[in-house]
């Protein structure tokens, strides 16, 4: 591991030369001011101020209108939403299904791929290359792309599940199926990036364990679950709660293939919350919903830096 | 005798000054350049209506001129950018479509019309051949909200009956003019080869997806007597007429349609029809170009346009459904705003538009004019005009929450497709509606 | 590393290579495929795998839209915030780094994990009140939000990389802060900066939902371009696929030839040690 910097506190080192004035030394007492200043102020305006509307607004109720103002309500908008209604709860299920699918997929499929394809081999990078597209490609082009495909009566996804004498199938025009085939397309998007950072993680992965498990006489599967699985956790643990935060995220594809349909079987609660707020005008308590989906992303985001830092 | 003749030829001459002095003054109040230098910024969907207007922009400009700084979106955008902006209460559009069945009354109570019966009224704003009344009755009502005009029709379309004329020759199936006629036309050729490859194909196509199938089931529930809310405003979507008008579209999808109709847009169906895989849908009729597109379309020419089938004890069908333009309360330039909405819509543009673009427009000396159909179908005209006079401007509940509603029945609409217990699901949507409408419409 | 090194050079890894390879290049080669046929043709089934390739829907797509404005519009958007981002977050991932400024970086990161909704309508009233909608300025402030949160997350790692020794050093040659930092340890991540400079660009250039509601007519996005299609009368999937073709077209050629420096990124914000 490289040697930290001295501790979190600026020392004053001996007099720099050069540049002289109140300024410069200001800098140089307090680098770190400095240096994350302006940065945060930034984020703070552009972020703040949105999120603090929100927070306030998810404590009134407002049926979007240049004459009524909006009502205070406190409270009312989350007990609403957790009590009495059946599509938050219903979107809410839906978003931990969508995101537990689709995460799954995504890490076992991506280190599976990456535990085949590490070893050497010509034109790794020409692989890598393709191997990357599907995560660069544009997702509101994708997404309308594969909604052709998916086309029960004209898409090609039949025809070729046909041509194994399977289907055909509604695919996301199916109530049941609707999940499962968006949680494939953002597997397929997605998958690559598990793969290559598992494929990262792999190839620095320290030799004498693996040495020392040879001498013992380690066959390759216990090398695999003893060495090589708990080396690479926190690499997995990473890259799984990033796409995690991700798919609780997920608007573009789902708005774009289904926009929650059919009926509400794929109304997650970012697509819910775009209902409630721009086509319902339900202002208030669209914000409310934002203030719990916000809660969720926060939440797994603290086990994502709490795992991160653990191997810092 | 001399002085009576004198006296009455002093008298017409008096009475012809009088008129040619009316005559110029009364244009002469009118002017098209009043508001000359300034600017507007006009807001459309992406349709067909806008397509064909765009190309005039520069006559209007060089009329009037008032320099137009046009935006297009596709709908789904053009909702969420119009509510954006008149929500934020610092637009700064000051002309935009509009449909009032879909967002009329909620737009109209959240103060964001601008009415204009003031400026129908003023001669000095208004051209004096606009012939306000020329436009069709029920077009012109529906821009009447709570009251107040909002703005002229652009364009109407009804919820019609589009079936293949082929087909039901081939079959010698007769074309359905009630319900029962379409159930069994459509169980007859469910299942027959209709693609120009000799391919099955289905008995109907229809929307189905939520919200969106609620626009073309409502003339079903009209031709079944049905209503959404009853005279005193509570839910009537649980009706034994209205149950049975959502059992009939949901089976018709469920028996004789494409798998997967619950997810289906008008796009979807249409995809479906145009290539020959539906001997039926039922739709809005303003999309005919896309069936009589030689770049898209397979059945070009095997198409007839028929008004909605009629329901039991002959009670008609179908929808009458307008889109119109708008100005928002917050524009800064109102009345040159209604020049612009004038123009658009007088009877030269409208004749343009119609003959030209294929635009169902709404003025009815523009459809009696020989010149006046251009593309569209005979039997096309003939049904819209039909139509038009008998089916129900009610294409949407007239509710505040709209899209809110929208989504309720739809749900029921969807369950019904899949085969699920429709009277429950009805209920389920009456019970929503009255809840939604309380918390809407309340205040 | 695994030791057991078979001879991984045999036909049979390239075999599983390319079956790997297909389902994910399938949709992307479907795309490119649906775009040269006619609408006819694209909505037939069983699907049509040999025809006659024609123009017209990327002679449409030019022609119907002002794909040139797009364009010039993705790229002044995608380098501004890249740019901006780059001049914020450097500096701050570096402090972050070097003198473990955890609080800050949480307080920065927290950006990425606000939905996107959240942000419209405040965003929306802010800049129309400051008469900033349809401004690049305004679509470069809001990207931000995406870019700046990954130029921390990706340099932080890459700056924690780089020998304290070298620091001191330089410092006990007299070095101020500021050179410190620009003389020294930014030359030494520039590969991270290259990575994270290329993300950056292709997450903006790919954003939707902002550029849908803070874009105005003058700078509209390339993905609204897509969008675009949808139109009332029909999905005209030839015209579709082939802006979607041209989207992607960019972004795709960019990583294929700079895949190395993606990777790295990528894999930086997620691998230590």
């Amino acid at each position: 591991m490289t040697e930290r910097g001295a501790s979190g506190q600026e020392q004053v080192w001996a007099a720099p030369a050069g540049s002289g004035g109140r300024f410069s030394h200001f800098i140089e007492r307090h680098p770190v001011l400095i240096f994350t200043t302006p940065a945060v102020v930034v984020v703070f305006v552009l972020m703040v101020f949105p999120v603090f509307y929100t927070l306030y607004m998810s404590l009134h109720s407002w049926f979007a209108s240049s004459l009524t103002k909006p009502e205070f309500v406190g409270l009312a908008n989350f007990k609403r939403a957790f009590t009495q209604d059946e599509r938050f709860r219903n979107a809410l299920w839906l978003t931990l299904y969508f995101t537990t699918l689709a995460t799954a997929l995504q890490v076992f499929l991506g280190v599976a791929l990456a535990l085949l394809l590490n070893r050497p081999f010509r034109g790794k990078g020409f692989f890598r290359s393709i191997f990357l597209l599907p995560m660069v490609a544009t997702p509101v082009a994708i997404a309308l792309v594969w909604m052709m495909m998916y086309n029960p009566t004209l898409g090609v996804m039949n025809y070729l599940v046909g041509l194994i004498r399977l289907g055909p199938f509604k695919w996301a025009s199916d109530t049941h199926l609707v999940i499962p085939a968006l949680a494939m397309v953002d597997t397929w998007e997605w998958t690559p990036l598990i793969t290559l950072i598992t494929l990262a993680g792999l190839a620095s992965l320290p030799l004498e364990p693996y040495e020392s498990a040879l001498i013992d006489g380690a066959t390759p599967a216990q090398m695999f679950w003893r060495i090589t699985l708990p080396l690479l956790r926190p690499t997995i643990m990473v890259a799984l709660l990033f796409r995690a935060i991700d798919c609780l995220k997920t608007f573009d594809i789902i708005y774009v293939m289904t926009a929650g349909g059919p009926g509400f079987a794929s109304e997650t609660l970012n697509v819910y919350t775009f209902q409630v707020g721009l086509f319902y005008f339900h202002i208030g308590y669209a914000c409310s919903l934002l203030m719990i989906l916000f809660a969720l992303v926060l939440g797994v985001s603290l086990v994502l830096i709490k795992t991160r830092r653990g191997s810092w | 005798m001399v002085i009576a003749r004198r006296i009455w030829s002093l008298g017409l001459i008096l009475g012809i000054l009088a008129l040619a002095v009316a005559a110029t003054s009364e244009a002469a109040q009118f002017n098209w350049q009043q508001f000359k230098g300034t600017q507007i910024r006009v807001l459309l969907n992406k349709h067909p209506w806008q397509a064909g207007i765009e190309p005039s922009l520069k006559e209007f400009e060089a009329l009037t001129g008032i320099k137009v700084v046009l935006e297009v979106y596709p709908e789904d955008q053009f909702r969420a950018k119009t509510l954006v902006e008149l929500t934020s209460g610092a637009s700064s559009m000051d002309v935009f479509m509009t449909m009032p069945g879909q967002e009329g009354l909620k737009y109209m109570r959240a103060g964001w019309y601008q009415p204009v019966d003031e400026y129908l009224k003023d001669a000095s704003l208004t051209a004096p051949d606009y012939n306000w009344a020329d436009f069709l009755d029920k077009a012109r009502d529906a821009m009447v909200i709570d009251g107040k005009t909002i703005g002229p029709p652009i364009q109407i379309e009804n919820s019609a009956l589009m079936y293949r004329k082929d087909v039901f020759q081939k079959y010698n199936v007769k074309v359905p003019t009630t319900l029962d006629e379409l159930e069994a036309a459509a169980k007859a050729l469910n299942g027959k080869p209709m693609t120009d490859d000799g391919q099955p194909g289905f008995g109907f196509v229809a929307r189905g997806k939520r919200a969106a199938a609620t626009s073309q089931f409502a003339g079903m529930l009209f031709a079944m007597n049905g209503t959404w809310l009853t005279p005193n405003r509570e839910p009537a979507i649980n009706s034994p007429e209205a149950v049975k008008a959502i059992d009939m579209w949901g089976r018709l999808l469920r028996l004789y349609g494409p798998p997967g109709s619950e997810n289906n847009h008008w796009y979807e169906a249409s995809s479906i029809f145009s290539q020959g895989k539906a001997a039926i849908w039922l739709d809005a009729n303003s999309l005919f170009p896309v069936i009589e597109d030689p770049q898209k379309s397979k059945i070009i020419g095997k198409v007839g346009y028929a008004v909605f089938p009629k329901g039991p004890n002959n009670h008609p069908g179908g929808t009458v459904a307008p889109w119109g333009l708008g100005i928002p309360k917050t524009s800064k330039n109102q009345k040159a705003a209604w020049l612009f909405l004038q123009w658009a819509t007088n009877k030269e543009q409208v004749l343009k538009l119609q003959s030209g673009a294929g635009v169902l427009g709404a003025r009815d000396s523009v459809w009696k004019d020989p010149k006046g159909r251009g593309k569209v179908p005979a039997d096309l005209a003939e049904s819209l005009a039909q139509g038009s006079k008998v089916g129900t401007p009610l294409w949407n509940p007239p509710v505040v929450a709209v899209a809110e509603v929208r989504d309720a029945i739809g749900n029921a609409i969807v369950t019904s497709i899949q085969g699920g217990d429709v009277k429950a699901a009805a209920d389920k949507a009456a019970a929503d509606m009255k809840r939604i409408m309380a918390e809407t419409e309340g205040k | 590393m695994r030791t057991s090194r078979r001879s991984g050079e045999g036909p049979w890894t390239y075999i599983l290579l390319t079956l790997i390879l297909i389902p994910f290049l399938f949709p992307l080669a479907w795309m490119f495929l649906s775009s040269m046929k006619s609408q006819v043709q694209n909505t037939a089934f069983p699907p049509v795998w040999i025809f006659k390739p024609t123009l017209n829907n990327y002679r449409e797509v030019f022609i119907k839209n002002p794909f040139f404005t797009f364009t010039l519009n993705s790229m002044v958007v995608a380098a501004g915030s890249t740019g901006l981002a780059l001049i914020l977050g450097l500096p701050a991932a570096y402090a972050v780094a070097r003198f473990k400024q955890t609080g800050i970086a949480l307080a920065i990161l927290s950006a990425r994990m606000a939905p996107g909704i959240a942000y419209l309508i405040p965003w929306f009233i802010l800049f129309t009140k400051l008469k900033m909608i349809d401004t690049y300025t305004a679509l470069i402030l809001t990207h931000l939000i995406v870019a700046l949160p990954l130029v921390l997350w990706v340099m932080i790692g890459f700056f924690e990389d780089v020998p304290g020794e070298l620091i001191e050093a330089a410092r006990i040659d007299g070095c101020s802060n500021f050179s410190a930092f620009f003389r020294v340890a930014l030359p030494l991540v520039k590969p991270g900066i290259v990575a994270t400079s290329i993300l950056s660009f292709i997450f903006s250039w790919n954003n939707f939902l902002f550029s849908l509601i803070i874009a105005g007519f003058k700078t509209r996005t390339l993905p609204i371009a897509v969008y675009n299609f949808l139109s009332y009368e029909e999905i005209n999937w030839g015209g579709l696929t082939a802006a979607a073709t041209i989207i992607t077209l960019p972004v795709l050629v960019l990583s294929l030839f700079i895949q190395k420096h993606i990777v790295r990124g990528l894999t930086f914000g997620a691998v230590k040690g």
